[in-house]
């Protein structure tokens, strides 16, 4: 899947709005260096992944050596160094999700999907991966589309309609998970506005990167 | 033994209490948030000696799996000098294995960890706080810089809070995903904006932290209980649960029981307790096979190891494991220990950051040779190899991610040597059952 020469030169640059947004994160930090994090984020959001060419453009944006974010950007496995479907299905199968069928959702989602873990499908939709512990035990097994919302407690019946919905472009809404002390001391979640996560981190691929 | 927790029963939450809608700030200004900090900033009964003091006097420790007392590590940054910078750091990179509590308080009680913050900024005269949040919790990081932002218009952080004159910011930082960030050393590579390898201590964050300035680093649970200190006394909190650690805890129980979570109790809960009645039983009424009581890391108790076994760091040393970060995993009789090492061994293969040999390629092998019994390909004396491994992986390494993935392998096959023998090759089992070992 790697295709790392399809962003046209001339779409390759941020515009002013978001080299400002990366002057105020490196004024939050005592050297520019702490901001890469951050501009590698904002940039893999634009571009839907970090191809050489999309790291240097972050290099140059925040004055730091191509080697730098390079090692950065292959260091942590949620920048993606190359091209993945445009729903990246994050399925949880370490220990907790493990003992609580996290495999037996994974290979159902493989054999729904027709790839294995680490392919991405032809139409280029989903690419489905295995996922460390992702923090959210409780509520195993679990996973987590493209970075961004956690899907809970998964059943076969959740992951269908997960699918589907993901076909028509509607991404799984942030769900708050309810304490069970909470369900016995206030009868449910304690949070009346769950549904306000809105702004993902990472968006679906857009259509000019093909 | 008997529970330290007392009457748990009739326990009123503290972090997490019971109430509607606290993760906004004018709920959580109804509650009596924000209060004790006023209290700390504007009044003369409290300077950074005597937050320290208090701290220190709650027996407080660190929650983040080491349990190393709060206030004492406060006390180790040196002197406040105008001209050198200071630094917070907030570890909220919870990835260990069965750990997820931390993300609770930042969905459900974000300004309490914001002002225990702000507390322990004054404490230490620190001007700059990080908090850093691991990558896939973008939804949560999401929530926080909304609550944040309203901390900030509503005074709580920034400049001159409060018109006292102490001023503090604090900056969301997002991960992206690597276990070893929730390593201090490596926390702090990682905030400099380079590869996350963790760094040789000596020197101590306290000396040499973020950028070669001095740096205190704790946990988000530690963090949020700062306010509560300051609020109902340090003698409050240190009577509470087991005496050498006292203090409210998150329990995070996830495996095979009925209603898994997080539950908020004191220290010292009897284990059994915690699985049979805070957590409701065993799912679909099967027999307890083991436990790991403080994620991935902590060695793994047998069923018949646990009568009487207290959740808390002295509790759990007596019974042959540790608190870590009282993430509990409960695995039923059903369960497979092969299968269930050989996904742990492969987790921390994949989370070595490569910079320590026997880290790299210990942990390697330490997955080969599991996954090749647990294929039914392995040999009796691969068991041996895997303890002699253990062996020269412990304390090898600039961090403790060795030790940390040698200690379930350990454990396990030696708690659970049986069923790895019968997953071995028969062939090489004499006749008679005697083992060769050879």
């Amino acid at each position: 899947m790697a295709d790392l020469t399809s962003i046209p030169a001339d779409q390759l640059v941020f515009t002013d709005d978001e080299k400002k947004q990366i002057q105020t994160w490196i004024g939050r930090y005592p050297t520019a260096d702490g901001a890469v994090m951050r501009a590698l984020w904002m940039a893999q959001e634009k571009f839907s992944f970090l191809p050489p060419e999309v790291i240097q453009l972050v290099a140059d944006a925040v004055g730091i050596p191509y080697a730098k974010a390079y090692g950065v950007a292959t260091f942590y496995t949620q920048y993606f160094k190359e091209k993945k479907g445009a729903y990246v299905l994050d399925v949880c199968t370490c220990f907790s999700c493990q003992l609580c069928g996290g495999y037996d959702m994974m290979h159902y989602l493989e054999k729904k999907l027709g790839v294995h873990k680490g392919e991405t499908t032809e139409d280029g939709l989903f690419t489905i991966q295995e996922a460390e512990c992702l923090g959210a035990c409780g509520s195993a097994p679990m996973l987590q589309v493209t970075n961004g919302p956690y899907v809970h407690n998964l059943t076969e019946e959740k992951i269908d309609a997960m699918v589907d919905a993901l076909r028509e472009g509607k991404m799984p809404a942030f769900t708050s998970v309810t304490l069970p002390q909470d369900e016995d001391d206030m009868g449910g979640n304690r949070r009346s506005d769950v549904s306000v996560v809105e702004a993902y981190s990472v968006r679906p691929v857009s259509e000019t990167i093909k | 033994m008997a529970s330290k927790a007392g009457d748990w029963r009739s326990y009123q939450r503290v972090i997490l209490p019971p109430v509607k809608d606290l993760h906004q700030v004018d709920v959580y200004e109804q509650h009596g948030g924000y209060k004790a900090l006023r209290d700390v900033l504007t009044t003369d009964a409290w300077d950074p000696a005597s937050v320290t003091n208090e701290v220190k006097k709650s027996s407080l420790r660190g929650r983040g799996g080491a349990g190393f007392p709060t206030g004492l590590k406060w006390t180790f940054m040196p002197p406040v000098n105008p001209d050198i910078p200071r630094f917070l750091c907030c570890n909220a990179d919870e990835s260990e294995p069965g750990t997820f509590k931390d993300r609770q308080i930042m969905e459900y009680n974000p300004h309490l960890l914001f002002e225990g913050m702000v507390m322990a900024g004054y404490a230490m005269t620190i001007k700059t706080a990080y908090l850093y949040v691991r990558g896939e919790y973008a939804d949560w990081i999401t929530l926080m810089e909304r609550e944040l932002e309203k901390a900030y218009a509503k005074g709580y952080v920034g400049e001159n809070i409060m018109g006292s004159g102490f001023s503090m910011d604090i900056v969301i930082h997002k991960g992206a995903g690597a276990y070893i960030c929730g390593e201090e050393s490596s926390l702090m590579n990682s905030l400099e904006g380079k590869r996350a390898y963790p760094r040789i201590k000596p020197p101590f964050p306290a000396q040499k932290g973020i950028w070669g300035y001095p740096t205190t680093i704790n946990n988000v649970e530690t963090l949020a209980c700062v306010p509560l200190i300051i609020q109902k006394g340090g003698d409050w909190y240190a009577s509470i649960g087991a005496q050498t650690a006292p203090g409210p805890l998150l329990y995070g129980i996830s495996g095979h029981v009925n209603r898994p979570g997080v539950y908020e109790y004191p220290t010292g809960m009897l284990v059994t307790d915690l699985i049979n009645d805070v957590a409701g039983g065993m799912r679909g009424g099967k027999k307890l096979k083991a436990l790991v009581p403080g994620g991935s890391s902590t060695p793994v108790l047998r069923a018949d190891m646990i009568d009487g076994v207290t959740m808390d760091p002295d509790g759990l040393r007596e019974a042959g494991s540790m608190l870590g970060t009282a993430g509990m995993l409960i695995m039923d009789e059903d369960t497979d220990m092969v299968s269930f090492l050989r996904r742990i061994t492969h987790f921390y293969h994949h989370e070595s950051c490569g910079q320590c040999t026997p880290c790299r390629e210990g942990t390697g092998w330490l997955e080969k040779l599991v996954t090749r019994i647990d294929e039914g390909e392995g040999n009796l004396r691969d068991l041996d190899l895997l303890i002699e491994l253990c062996s020269q992986m412990e304390g090898r390494t600039v961090c403790a991610l060795a030790d940390a993935a040698a200690w379930p392998v350990r454990h396990t096959i030696t708690r659970f040597r049986e069923e790895f023998e019968a997953k071995c090759r028969p062939s090489l089992v004499p006749a008679g059952g005697v083992l060769a070992n050879a």
